[in-house]
């Protein structure tokens, strides 16, 4: 219990607060009429001369009696607060204290300032210190002479690359980047189909790098990967390449820093790099989802680590992804794609709408094999100049897309299997046919990258979706 | 102050993560015999070896420059690239439990199923290392204090723990040779 004097008058104070230089001579007005102040300095014992001044600089006792700002001068009785205030302003401190004609040469009013313990990260601290941040996750140790960046390697929680210790503030101060509630199941995770709660999303964001700022797009990633038509169970246990590829879309993408722009498929974004790597901490985390294990990719590739982005909407005429997959423009939104890595796209020559459509067509022909045709989907990352082509054109993404189907359209019997002497191919009964590399919906077409350089790029999709209307991709809302 | 974090798995395994399973065999396997580099464990090992000789077992001894810290990454490598499981021995310290054990986790990391051999009196420290660890590692307690014993004493503390040493990297060793 807090020492609080014979008369229970407490002052939680800081040097560096002029209001709480202020009210010293109210302290010692106190004292001196017989009505001693204990006085808990969060920063500096050496003030407030002449009075009792108990060091608080661990801020626990601030913390515990919920110190927003200071001066907080508080009446206790019987161990029990019965009155407090907050700042100096005298008919307060007169109310609290039982007093009159207090700080008579004083202003009658003068605002406090912010606690120490509300400063950046400190609350989170005490919250693990001193309170109870109610998680339920299973206590590990880390020795005292241990890593615990090394203790995460021990127990097998990384992917590879060093993850950030899941402490209790770390995990509070993320799940403080969401109003759902710790215990709130999302979903069950393959392989092991383990429930994976709000309280362990989490735990991997904070692993991953995130920031709090990012947990509702973590969140919304893995409710889309936990789509069953989103086939993450396949993906993941797959002996083929693919991963989960993340498109974002919406204001929250600028809000919180995502990168749209030059590199956007690659490194140096916090927001890009962490968010991905979240949801493929939680399948190997939670799901279980080791390579090796049941996760069997013959090769795998980089974009397994991490692989998210978001859509440059810049351009008000582009109709984003999510809202041509059914989102009003301007919604917050998630696209789970299962594919591979790009595939670089290279044309510095087509100065047409039709010849660059043409030039797009025989690269987007290799997706998987050139004569395997609807066999999987494919996502084409257009780049602003290559864009601007079909802009300048007056082609909109309908029609960049259909004419793109049109040019991706193959005579059967080149694709079968033995012709051109080559094994793989499609069905020899659909050698009289003509057909396209790509069902309508299997060809997403997203906007981004830096405004100079006429490269796009091609994802592959995951063999898995020939299986066509079993596997998909998934397009999620956002929701705080 | 002691840092704790959390576990960001679904808590379906237990806290410590298996080790690997012993061998099927030992015929046409090498075991790696680790000398720690303590006082005396070398005369533990040396009949530890005669042993497992005996019992057609090949074996290659090792021994590291010091018990106070964990085996340099040569050795790590060598017995990674000539064996197939380790016998590690013999910890009578606070400091020898410790990196022992972490050399125990670094092999069984890399496939190699093993064993420690230390001194009852540090059962509560390979506890708490293997805890600290995550790791389930397997471990066989001989007699406390081992530094003042006659080397026959040590000796027939090897003669009565073979077996069971053998049992923790292999599910079916040879048997002793019986004339």
């Amino acid at each position: 219990m807090i020492e609080t004097g014979p008369d229970g008058l407490v002052i939680f104070a800081k040097k560096e607060c002029p209001t709480c230089n202020l009210v010293q001579p109210v302290a010692q007005e106190l004292a001196n009429r017989g009505r001693p102040v204990i006085v808990f300095a969060q920063d500096d014992t050496s003030f407030m001369d002449g009075l009792t001044v108990e060091d608080d600089t661990s801020l626990k006792q601030s913390f515990l009696h919920n110190i927003e700002a200071v001066p907080t001068f508080i009446r206790f009785a019987n161990g029990r607060e019965v009155d407090r205030t907050v700042g100096w302003s005298r008919s307060a401190w007169e109310r609290v204290a039982g007093e009159t004609g207090l700080g008579e040469n004083l202003p009658a009013f003068q605002p406090g300032c912010g606690s120490k313990t509300r400063e950046p990260g400190v609350f989170e601290h005490l919250v693990a210190r001193y309170g109870d941040p109610g998680l339920t996750s299973r206590r590990i140790e880390v020795g005292d002479w241990d890593d615990p960046v090394e203790t995460a390697y021990e127990r097998g929680w990384s992917d590879g690359l060093p993850v950030v210790p899941p402490t209790d503030e770390r995990i509070f101060r993320m799940l403080g980047g969401t109003g759902r509630k710790p215990e709130e199941v999302i979903g069950r995770v393959p392989p092991n189909l383990a429930p994976c709660t709000v309280e362990k999303v989490a735990i991997n964001a904070v692993m991953a790098g995130c920031k709090p700022e990012y947990m509702p797009i973590v969140l919304a990633a893995l409710e889309a990967a936990l789509e069953p038509i989103a086939t993450l169970h396949g993906l993941l246990c797959s002996t083929c390449s693919g991963g989960p590829i993340l498109i974002v879309n919406g204001p929250i993408t600028r809000a919180v820093g995502m990168n749209s722009g030059i590199n956007a498929l690659g490194q140096g974004n916090r927001a890009n790099a962490t968010i991905g790597r979240a949801l493929n901490l939680i399948v190997r985390n939670v799901g279980g989802g080791r390579p090796g294990e049941l996760s069997r990719a013959t090769l795998g590739g980089p974009h397994k680590y991490t692989f998210c982005f978001a859509e440059d909407e810049s351009d008000p005429e582009w109709q984003p992804l999510a809202a041509a997959r059914g989102l009003p423009r301007g919604t917050n939104a998630i696209t789970f794609f299962q594919g591979d890595g790009i595939q670089a796209f290279v044309d510095q020559r087509s100065t047409t709408a039709p010849e660059l459509t043409r030039s797009l067509g025989m690269a987007l022909l290799a997706v998987c094999h050139p004569k395997l045709c609807e066999f999987t989907n494919a996502l084409l990352v257009l780049s602003p100049e290559h864009h601007g082509i079909f802009r300048n054109a007056g082609w909109d993404r309908g029609r960049i897309e259909s004419e793109l189907h049109k040019a991706l359209m193959r005579p059967g019997k080149d694709l079968v299997q033995g012709a051109q002497g080559v094994g793989e191919g499609i069905d020899p009964r659909r050698a009289g046919e003509m057909i396209n590399k790509f069902w309508p919906e299997g060809l997403l077409i997203v906007r981004a990258g830096g405004k100079a350089g006429l490269f796009s790029a091609i994802c592959g999709g995951w063999t898995g979706g020939r299986f066509r209307d079993q596997s998909q991709p998934v397009t999620k809302e956002i929701k705080s | 102050m002691t840092l704790l974090l959390r576990d960001p798995t679904a808590e379906i395994a237990p806290a410590l993560r298996p080790r690997r399973p012993a061998l099927d065999t030992l015929v046409g396997k090498c075991v790696a015999l680790l000398d720690i580099g303590k006082m005396r464990g070398d005369e533990f090992i040396d009949r530890l070896e005669i042993l497992m000789n005996a019992r057609g077992i090949v074996t290659r001894r090792y021994k590291k420059p010091t018990n106070t810290r964990t085996a340099p990454i040569e050795i790590i490598h060598d017995i990674t690239l000539n064996c197939h499981a380790v016998v590690i021995a013999l910890s009578d310290c606070g400091s020898c439990t410790s990196c022992s054990t972490h050399d125990l986790f670094t092999l069984d990391e890399r496939d190699l199923p093993g064993v420690s051999v230390l001194t009852e009196e540090f059962m509560d420290a390979f506890e708490t290392q293997r805890r600290a660890i995550g790791f389930d590692g397997a471990a066989i307690f001989v007699p406390h204090p081992m530094q003042n014993r006659s080397r026959t004493e040590l000796e027939s503390f090897a003669d009565k723990f073979c077996g069971e040493i053998l049992l923790q990297i292999c599910v079916a060793p040879p048997k002793a040779y019986q004339a």
